[in-house]
Order: C-alpha cells, then structure tokens, then sequence
C-alpha cells in the first residue's frame, strides 16, 4: 500500500513538472472556452441544448489525449549520445520495480488530472458562454457534466493505453487528435457502416450531447459503457506488455 | 552481496549472456570488463530487473531486485546516464525519485551538494553537459543511502576531475563495506578502481578474481584482456 501510494505521489509530481503536460492541460481547459466563446459571438449562433458541450467534446478532448500521450511518451523520450538526459523509464522502474504498481500509478495520476482538466474546462466553458451571450447556456445538467468527466477521463486512458503499447507519442497522438479534430476518419466510416458509431470518439459524446444528428442513438449509459470497454480492451493487453517486456 | 547464477540472455538467435555466474562482494568495488556489446550492460539491467533473463538468477543479497521491499535505500545504480527527462530540473527528477522511494526531500539538496550540482539544481537537464548528467545520476544513486551501487560505464563522458571524482567516491563506499558493482571498458581506469574483476567476452566470462589474479603473469590488465579474450583468427 505504501509503495502503491510512493508511486502515485512520484507520478503526479512528474506530471505536474513536466511542461508538456502543463500544455495538455491548459489546452484542455482553454481551448474549448475560447472556441465556445468565438461559437456564441457568431451571427449564426443557434444556442442549443449542446452549447458549450460540443466544444468540451472535441477541445477538451484534445487536452486528454495529449496529458494521456505525454505521461507515457516522455518515459521514453531519447536524446542523442552526447546528451545528459537518457529515457526515464529505466529510472520509473529501478524505483517502482513492481511494474503493475509502477503502471496503476501512471492511470491514476493521469486519471486524476483528467478530471481535473474536464472540471476546470466545463467552468471555464460554461462561464464564456454566459459572459459572451448575457444568459446561462442551457440544459447543463448535473448528468451531462459528469459525462463529460467520464469521457475526458476515458479518452486519456485510451491515449494513455495505446502509447504504452507503441512506446512513442507520434502516432497515437496523430491518430487520435487528428480524428478528433482535422478530419474525422470515424465521422468517414460511419457512412459506410453502422459499427463506426461505436468508435470512442463517435459513441463517447452521446453520454452528454443531446443534439446530435447521426444515424445511431446511442443512450447515455450506453456510450458510457462503450467507452470504458474500448479502455479495457487497449488497457489489457498494454498492461501484459508493459510487465512482461524488457525496459 | 550481489550474485548472478547461471544467466542466460537470448534476444532472437543470438545469446547476449550464454550463463554467467560470478559474485560482488560487500567491501569490495569489483569490475565488470569487456568490449562494447560483450554483455555488460544486459547483465546490470538483467540485475535490476529492468530486462528479463531468459534463465538463470540475478540476486542482491539472496532476492531479485523486484522483490526488495525498499529498492532504494538498498541499491542505487547509474544506467546509461541520468534517466531524467530533458525538460525536467535537476531538482525535480530527484524530487520524484525521492517521493516514489519515500525519502525526506531533505535529501536532495543534500546528495545535489555531494556531487556539486547545487548551482545547476534548478535548471533543465537539457542543459546539462554529459558530465553533469552523469553527476545526476550518481545523485539519484545516492538518494536513499544505499548499501550497494550499480554503475554501469561510470566514467564515459566525465572530465579527468570527474573521473577523478567518481573513482575516489566508489573507493570511499567500498571502504565503508558497501558493495559496488561497476563496467567498463577502459582497462587502465579499471586497474586504479577495482579489487576484483570479471572479463566478459560474447555474453560468456573469460576470467574471474582480484585484480592480480586476473592479471596473472601478464605485466597489465590490458595485456590479460586481450590475451584472454583472443578470438581464433587470431585478432
């Protein structure tokens, strides 16, 4: 319990020394304010029961991935041969050796701060609708607050996940954050066929929009419990690997 | 007393330690000898259970690495540099390391100071020159006030005054009767460091014992080294 405990304080200190995690974070919460705001002064501003939901579902996810990215990737930052940092990881497992205790540390850091991240960003969100519009956005439910939690906490542990398994931030953070935002491969599919609403990030909102206009319903609950498999599924086999395989 | 028991290492094919047996002892700094790649570094990572050995046991004081209850306060080691991430301070990668083995914080000033890094605490280790990694990395090792150190090719990259620096210090732990377990393949430093040694060659050990054992009727260690470890076509 002690070391588990060791663990989880030498993570959350790293996060919180490590500047790109500062970024993930404060793009996580500004990003989707600042995008709600510029939505709410436009002309064509509709409201709407997804103000500021939207811009939480895809900026703030942005953030996740990167935190859940970073976490991992920056254990095995190299440099080159003349340089006095060497990859971190050696260091993490000579103090954690118990390797399933040294990964549930990372999770619960990471999960931590993600919850933090989706708390800050819905305050900051909600607040610059309602200081651009003069009004409250509407419909912000206690229920659809905590879906926001529960997806930005999942997507940082998908991305968390899939960077233990691929030891390097490059293509988790190309695949996720450019389907969540360029262009959306998922959004693609979906016209082809149906089982692309239950990808992460197609199935994952639907635990706090309401207005979305795509082919499936997916009930809240529902898109909960899709999310958390989707984590099981790439957590599972990262975690074998991540005990079983040389450092 | 660290003890390794017949490991063997295979990646693929080839055989980076084809079982090696061999001991360090408590008061004394022995000397893991060989070329680049001879196996090394594979058997100091296999000793902290970073990398897993095929077959065959690496043990610290009769236990695996991974099953010590306070790893920290009981060996410390110095793995290919610093371990520390660029964009971190020196300070705050000892902070963690401190917080993850549950020393005081106290300690890092205080182990910063040992290895003079003080001055260069609070900035970046992306800024540091190899040799100040290395310092780092001996500040880690230190944090917890080990009774045995892992130093794996401590003097690559330091200054004549580092290399001066890290020898003194191993003797100085050895003298107290702690274990040191170091690599590398510079011969004539070896010879000023080291009680005992192992000659590594291709993943086997070639030769075993103190310094003058080794030696034998050779006039240096250089001299034994390649004798010991000539290959047939006669390199």
């Amino acid at each position: 319990m002690t070391t588990a405990f060791r663990a989880l304080r030498a993570e959350g200190h790293k996060l919180l020394t490590l500047p790109s995690a500062r970024l993930a974070i404060a793009l996580g919460v500004l990003l989707p304010a600042g995008i709600a705001a510029l939505n709410a002064r436009s002309p064509h501003w509709s409201g709407g029961v997804d103000a500021g939901f939207t811009e939480l579902g895809v900026g703030g996810a942005i953030g996740a991935i990167l935190l859940g990215v970073v976490a991992v990737s920056s254990e095995y930052t190299t440099e080159g041969e003349e340089s006095a940092a060497t990859r971190q990881i050696a260091a993490t497992l000579t103090a954690t050796p118990a390797r399933l205790v040294a990964l549930a540390a990372k999770l619960t850091a990471v999960g931590l701060l993600a919850l933090a991240l989706a708390a800050a960003a819905g305050v900051a969100t909600f607040t610059a609708v309602h200081l651009v519009r003069g009004e409250p956005a509407s419909a912000v439910t206690a229920g659809r607050v905590l879906g926001v939690q529960v997806y930005l906490l999942c997507t940082a542990w998908l991305a968390l996940a899939l960077t233990v398994l691929t030891r390097n931030g490059v293509v988790p953070m190309a695949v996720m954050i450019a389907n969540a935002s360029v262009m959306s491969v998922t959004y693609l599919l979906s016209k082809v066929t149906d089982a692309a609403h239950y990808f992460p990030d197609a199935a994952g909102p639907h635990m706090f929009l309401r207005g979305v206009a795509t082919g499936a319903h997916v009930a809240p609950v529902t898109a909960g419990l899709v999310m958390v498999a989707w984590v099981t599924a790439v957590l599972a086999p990262a975690a074998v690997v991540f005990c079983r395989r040389d450092a | 007393m660290i003890t390794f028991d017949s490991v063997v290492k295979r990646r693929g094919e080839r055989h980076v330690l084809a079982g090696i047996s061999c001991e360090a002892r408590p008061g004394r700094v022995t000397g893991f000898l060989g070329a680049n790649g001879a196996g090394k570094s594979s058997a100091l990572r296999i000793l902290l259970g970073l990398d897993r050995a095929t077959s065959g046991r690496a043990l610290i004081d009769g236990v695996p690495y991974a099953r010590l209850r306070d790893p920290m306060r009981t060996v410390g080691a110095v793995l290919d540099g610093s371990g520390a991430h660029r964009c971190r301070t020196g300070r705050a990668h000892l902070r963690w390391l401190a917080h993850a083995a549950g020393i005081p914080l106290a300690r890092v000033a205080e182990v910063m100071a040992d290895v003079g890094l003080t001055e260069a605490a609070g900035q970046r280790v992306g800024s540091y020159s190899l040799g100040m990694g290395r310092r780092l990395g001996v500040a880690a090792a230190l944090l917890g006030d080990p009774p045995v150190l892992v130093l794996d090719e401590p003097v690559n990259g330091l200054d004549p005054q580092g290399i001066r620096w890290m020898r003194t210090m191993v003797r100085s732990r050895a003298a107290q009767g702690h274990t040191v377990l170091l690599s590398s393949h510079l011969m004539a430093e070896l010879e000023e460091t080291v009680d005992d040694i192992v000659i590594i060659d291709r993943g086997r050990i070639v030769a075993q014992g103190t310094l003058t054992e080794v030696t034998g009727a050779h006039r240096t260690l250089e001299s034994a080294f390649f004798h010991l470890t000539r290959t047939e076509d006669g390199r």
